[in-house]
């Protein structure tokens, strides 16, 4: 397509430049503004109050009482241990997964490869109780075992860190999946070919030429799992597992009586955004915003699978899809049934639940859609024409803007929640009212958390219209606004639409940046799914995952359609 | 002379107060509470509150409620620095409402006399509970004791007799199959722990406090947790409160049950309004409401206790109140029973800090080699 129209390209007159200009400079200011305000700023907060004491003075003492304390210490230690024993067992899975999908043909190919989609889609807290009700103690599995294998004492396959590390390794491998998917799916085949001509076939090939070529996408994945498991404290918590930073942060933060352990949750908040930083840096080559120029993909020819190995696949496929549709069957059956207890399956079932989370108090549903919808908005006036200033000029600074939006995928959202509380609890001026009283908080605070996904998936549509397109249509007399609306808009709307939708179904998901900000009237389904599992009523909580679940499911069957499998490039 | 004059101005005074409400007290249009009490307890006051106030000022109020356990209640409050978020603070122990007002963060309740008196000052023996606030800031909305839940069938399953008292969980048997929470992370929880350790005295109450962690199969986050795992058969005991953990599940059709030991320590659930609080008078009016007859029922069909010897939980056969009085065990008020209570708030409150620091020390951070020992 650009070779065609590259020679109207030196025809093109330039159009108005001082007055775009202007407006670009505008634009350029407004994203930086935008990302100073509701980033930079709430950040350096908690570094402040990380390095200083009651009274504000600098100090390093609460980083001394860190690394002296053996229970924090032993938290550190285990939280690195279950991050890279969860890469490990995400990238087992994720890479024969990914290239299953890739290089082979098989029955339910197509199928299998939107249903890998599905274990992003992980409510907050019922996905873990939903692998307690099947996997638990008094889970179906145990009590069928028991029940009919007279077993004795339950297995325990949850409680503990081997739990956990269960939770994420089927929760995360796909993110593995997609970069690899992605990566592999631009390998140029020719240099296979070469690989074979010189005789270097099946693993030798493999490891001497496919790897290195996907190593770049395979990091980020992996950067993203490692993260990812690090951050998260609801899984460990409802497996009773408190020896992690992630839960002694939640846990020395949700305890508020005592001010000196406040801090220190504080600190180990702090101190997890240093950490991901420094994960960050480590790789940075690797995540930073990928060149999708090359986005029509090459053709992969697919190998046909003898009979039994075609089937072993779809075995293997089938079991791992299974496993990893544990939390959503658990939550399904808990949202239906009733008094559900020490029984393989509910016994009563009802529809009360639902009628409770849904038509008694509509106001989980109501706000999820509004403040995920305006969040969107926010994602698309802020990414669009960020992912514009990445992809189409050389303004100063554009490296640190790909930097921050990288950085905004590592932080964990609970940082992002304190950070918030603690830079925004003061009387606006003019307004006389903190910000932290005003609800607009929220999607304000899920626009920032998603923000990523819009900019990385307009990003890639806007590399794939050649600006000589734009300038054939302007040297034929079209104006701007018909220019943008004939010839960039059909071309870019599918990966504005996809990066949207993604920021969408992961801000519906989201709860440990909000749960902290939300004020009474204001929760969202995650946040409504804590209230009632805080409450105890973990059946009106399964009821509101299973409706979170529908809504992602059909969001994320949207983006499959659109984009095919070329989501890979959003995480990483 | 004089006592006339006063009596007079009391009678005033009165006839003020009574006709108050009536005429000239219009309240807001809204009302917001943080509380501990479950979803279930506090939905239900506030929209039969709601009703009562349509009825009674043609005011439809917006009502809400910010679910928090106590610590994170009392933690955001401090946090709002007198310029609160919400109006009332629900529930939980009495002490941390005496902190609040300590700093300046309650407001005084200035409560109807009538409603007021109904209140007996305190409860239990030797160790006095206090109902209500002396100094007028909180006041007791209900009680509910501080004990045990359990899962009847997994008790069945392993072959032991249901618990009745603290030692009970102590049975080898149940090996694995006790729920519990870190003092640090409950109040009541918290509270719970005190109660053993000043009933058999630190050396004692410690080693008992180990035994009980080597038993445990889960610390759970938060202590509502505990009657959540246990209704699901996940384990088979642990601490609770009835109402605002426990009663639920059974209502939710768990099999679940609930006891409370002598010694167990009961709740007032107090309440009170904020200083600085946006909407005062609706904050007072609900108050006051909860204090009535109409008020107090909202409790008592809920598995609470009434807070007045006035009232008394009954209901038709087969009602919620009845399924309550059954959970509880027979209880229908505690005014009209012997209420033991050792548990001194206190000496709990004032080495709240130490205890935790020793159980995470103690306990804790040695779990493992304590499941071993044991």
């Amino acid at each position: 397509m650009a070779q065609t129209s590259a020679d109207t390209v030196a025809v093109a007159a330039p159009t108005a430049g001082p007055r775009t200009s202007v407006v670009a400079l505008l634009g350029f200011g407004f994203i930086w503004a935008f990302l100073i305000l509701f980033l930079v700023y709430p950040l350096t907060r908690i570094f402040y109050d990380a390095f200083t004491n009651e009274a504000g003075q600098f100090t390093l003492v609460n980083f001394q009482e860190f690394f002296t304390d053996r229970f924090y210490l032993r938290s550190l230690w285990h939280s690195i241990l279950l991050g890279v024993g969860t890469v490990v067992t995400t990238s087992v899975i994720g890479i024969v997964v990914a290239f299953l999908l890739i290089r082979y043909e098989f029955p339910f190919r197509n199928l299998f490869s939107y249903l890998t989609l599905i274990p992003i889609i992980s409510p907050p807290l019922v996905g873990v109780l939903g692998f307690v009700f099947i996997l638990g103690r008094a889970g179906t599995v145990n009590v069928l075992l028991m029940d009919y294998f007279d077993l004795l004492k339950p297995i325990n396959f949850m409680y503990g860190l081997h739990g956990v590390l269960l939770v994420e390794t089927l929760h995360l491998f796909p993110m593995i999946t997609l970069n690899i998917l992605d990566a592999l799916a631009k390998v140029d085949p020719s240099l296979e070919e070469a690989a074979e001509s010189v005789g270097a076939r099946g693993w030798r090939k493999t490891w001497d030429i496919t790897l290195p070529l996907t190593t770049p996408g395979y990091i980020s994945g992996a950067l993203l799992v490692f993260i990812w498991t690090f951050a998260d404290f609801v899984t460990p918590l409802v497996l009773g597992v408190h020896d992690l930073l992630a839960s002694q942060a939640y846990l020395n933060i949700v305890q508020f009586v005592d001010r000196r352990l406040f801090r220190m949750g504080i600190v180990i908040s702090a101190l997890l955004v240093l950490l991901a930083i420094v994960f960050l840096l480590a790789a940075r080559h690797y995540v930073a915003i990928k060149d999708y120029s090359s986005l029509a993909y090459s053709k992969v020819e697919r190998r046909r699978l003898g009979p039994v190995k075609r089937w072993l696949t779809v075995g293997f496929l089938g079991l791992l899809m299974f496993a990893s549709f544990i939390p959503h069957i658990g939550v399904t059956l808990a949202a239906f049934g009733k008094g559900w207890s020490l029984t393989p399956f509910p016994v009563q079932y009802t529809l009360a639940f639902f009628e409770r989370v849904s038509v008694e108090t509509p106001k989980f549903i109501l706000n999820t859609f509004l403040y995920s919808g305006l969040a969107v908005v926010v994602c698309i006036l802020v990414g669009v024409p960020m992912a514009w200033v990445l992809a189409r000029t050389q303004a100063p600074g554009k490296d640190l803007l790909d930097a921050m939006t990288t950085l905004i995928l590592a932080i964990p959202g609970t940082a992002i929640g304190i950070a918030y509380i603690r830079a925004f609890h003061f009387p606006l001026p003019g307004i006389g009212v903190p910000l932290t009283s005003m609800w607009i908080i929220l999607p304000l605070v899920l626009a920032v958390r998603r923000l990523p996904y819009t900019v990385r998936g307009s990003f890639s549509s806007l590399l794939l219209v050649h600006k000589s397109l734009e300038e054939a249509a302007g040297s034929v007399g079209a104006t701007k606004l018909r220019t943008f609306w004939d010839v960039t808009l059909p071309l870019v709307w599918k990966g504005i639409l996809v990066g949207s939708l993604f920021s969408f179904m992961t801000s519906i998901q989201e709860a440990s940046a909000t749960l902290f900000l939300t004020l009474g009237g204001w929760e969202m389904i995650p946040v409504g799914i804590f209230t009632f599992y805080i409450a105890g009523s973990q059946s009106e909580a399964a009821a509101l995952g299973f409706i979170l679940i529908v809504v992602a499911a059909l969001s994320l069957l949207v983006i499959n359609r659109v984009a095919g499998t070329r989501m890979g490039g959003m995480f990483g | 002379m004089s006592g006339r004059w006063k009596l007079l101005g009391a009678v005033l005074v009165a006839v003020l107060m009574a006709a108050g409400p009536a005429a000239a007290q219009q309240i807001e249009d809204e009302l917001v509470l943080i509380t501990p009490v479950s979803k279930f307890i506090h939905d239900a006051a506030l929209k039969e509150f709601a009703q009562y106030a349509k009825e009674k000022w043609g005011i439809t109020v917006k009502t809400n409620a910010l679910a928090a356990g106590t610590p994170v209640a009392y933690g955001r409050i401090v946090e709002w620095k007198g310029k609160p978020e919400v109006d009332i603070f629900w529930g939980g122990e009495s002490a941390l409402f005496d902190k609040l007002a300590e700093q300046k963060l309650m407001a005084k309740l200035e409560l109807p006399k009538e409603a007021w008196e109904a209140i007996p000052a305190t409860i239990g023996k030797p160790k006095p509970i206090f109902l209500k606030d002396p100094k007028g800031f909180w006041v007791g909305t209900a009680l509910e004791p501080y004990g045990l839940v359990y899962h009847p069938r997994l008790f069945q399953r392993l072959g032991i007799p249901e618990p009745k008292d603290w030692d009970d969980l102590l049975n080898p048997k149940l090996k694995g199959n006790v729920a519990q929470c870190a003092p640090t992370r409950s109040s009541s929880s918290h509270a719970t722990y005190e109660v053993i350790l000043q009933q058999s005295g630190d050396e004692k109450g410690w080693e008992w406090l180990k035994r009980l962690a080597a038993n445990s199969g889960i610390f759970t986050a938060r202590s509502r947790d505990v009657p959540s795992v246990v209704a699901k058969g996940e384990f088979a005991a642990g601490f609770a409160v009835p109402s605002y953990m426990a009663f639920e599940e059974r209502l939710a059709g768990f099999d679940i049950k609930f006891v409370a030991p002598k010694t167990a320590w009961i709740t007032p659930e107090p309440m009170g309004i904020l200083a600085g609080a946006k909407h005062p008078k609706a904050a007072r009016a609900f108050v006051e409401f909860l204090l009535t007859e109409r008020g107090q029922r909202v409790f008592m069909e809920r598995g609470l206790f009434p807070i007045t010897p006035k009232y008394k939980v009954q209901g038709p056969p087969g009602s919620t109140a009845e399924m309550a009085v059954e959970f509880t065990g027979g209880v229908r008020s505690y005014f009209d029973r012997e209420v033991t209570n050792i548990y001194d708030d206190d000496k709990a409150q004032k080495r709240y800090k130490e205890v935790n620091e020793q159980y995470r020390k103690d306990i804790e951070a040695v779990w493992e080699d304590l499941k071993k020992k044991y």
